[in-house]
């Protein structure tokens, strides 16, 4: 019975498309890559506009996202996509991103779970 | 043409504002969407975008399950259950599944039964139990929609939270799905207990669910 509703969602098509998955998880990585390689503009580019507005509320957003302490980009471990939002589970991180006009924006990194209440992230925003 | 409207104008009406209404609602649910997603700092989602997500998915499938299952108890529970002075009831002496002579079954079949009326075995039982089926299967497979397209909207919304999305599974047990159900569920069974009971007071001149006008107000069975 369980089964059943994810055959269906697979036969109407409804799971995301693995080249939109690829997409969202190739989102996550490009910033923390961005980050690792002190590309700080790069990496703010791949914010969401909120997002990196509250990065750089108080200094630059390329500056002050080099100093979040964010993981570098490690092994994809899963890709959570429902509408218009994602969810990137890297080794050692957990990233939010939603879906814009020129495509996915980290929302959240540096997220460690609560359990049921919401991730604790070290950059999201406002 | 002409005749064939006029004799299926209870249909063809109902037909048309069904998708009049439905088209209605997609217009205010894009409405109410993209403001959730102003709020959420998000750009607005197109028109087909929004008609074919979750969100809009487990809202039209949730009143569908609803009404469905409304017709399929009706259907059921009408061939057992009366209210006297209810033109909604039986008469009160006729609860059960009826004889085959006043159900036209079998050797009582007249020539213009369909077929499967006259035959015997399941074929039989498949038509004496078709209607009740038929309400049943789109019931549960509105409520199984509406639970697929419900996790989805539901993760889409956790996700939006920063929080973890959930299997279908764990969805089931989730007071989301069964808010949703069971709002529904409740007005559905106020409507049709409405029903049997003001019918049996109340008129509507000419209306099939109503008594005549002058019937009597412990007349049972009666439809106008």
């Amino acid at each position: 019975m369980i089964v059943l509703p994810a055959a269906l969602l697979t036969l109407a098509g409804c799971g995301p498309a693995q080249s939109r998955l690829d997409a969202v998880s190739g989102a996550a990585v490009r910033m923390l890559q961005a980050v690792a390689d002190h590309d700080g503009s790069l990496a703010c580019d791949l914010l969401a506009p909120e997002t990196a507005a509250e990065v750089g509320k108080d200094d630059p957003c390329p500056k002050a996202i080099l100093d979040e302490n964010l993981p570098g980009p490690a092994a994809v471990v899963g890709t959570e996509l429902y509408g218009q939002w994602a969810q990137v589970r890297l080794a050692d991180d957990t990233l939010f991103l939603a879906h814009f006009g020129d495509g996915w924006k980290v929302v959240a990194a540096g997220c460690t779970s609560r359990g049921e209440r919401p991730y604790d992230c070290r950059v999201k925003g406002g | 043409m002409r005749r064939f409207v006029k004799e299926n104008s209870l249909t063809l009406v109902f037909g048309v504002l069904f998708l009049i209404v439905l088209v209605l609602q997609a217009i205010s649910g894009h409405a109410g969407y993209n403001q959730q997603q102003l709020t959420d700092g998000l750009p607005p989602v197109s028109f087909g975008r929004y008609v074919t997500s979750a969100s809009f998915g487990v809202d039209v499938a949730e009143n569908w399950q609803s009404e469905y299952l409304q017709f399929f108890l009706y259907v059921l529970l009408t061939a057992w259950l009366v209210q006297k002075g209810s033109p909604e009831s039986k008469s009160l002496g006729e609860a059960g599944l009826e004889s085959d002579q006043d159900q036209k079954v079998g050797p009582y079949a007249d020539e213009n039964s369909p077929k499967w009326a006259r035959v015997g075995g399941p074929r039989r039982w498949l038509l004496s139990n078709s209607l009740g089926l038929v309400m049943g299967l789109i019931f549960l497979g509105s409520w199984l929609a509406q639970s697929i397209a419900g996790v989805a909207a539901y993760n889409e919304q956790q996700l939006s939270r920063l929080q973890d999305p959930i299997g279908w599974s764990k969805y089931l047990a989730e007071p989301e799905f069964w808010n949703r159900t069971l709002q529904n569920w409740q007005s559905e069974l106020l409507a049709v207990a409405s029903m049997a009971i003001f019918s049996i007071y109340l008129r509507q001149r000419g209306s099939s669910q109503s008594k005549p006008v002058g019937a009597a107000h412990t007349a049972t069975g009666v439809e106008g």
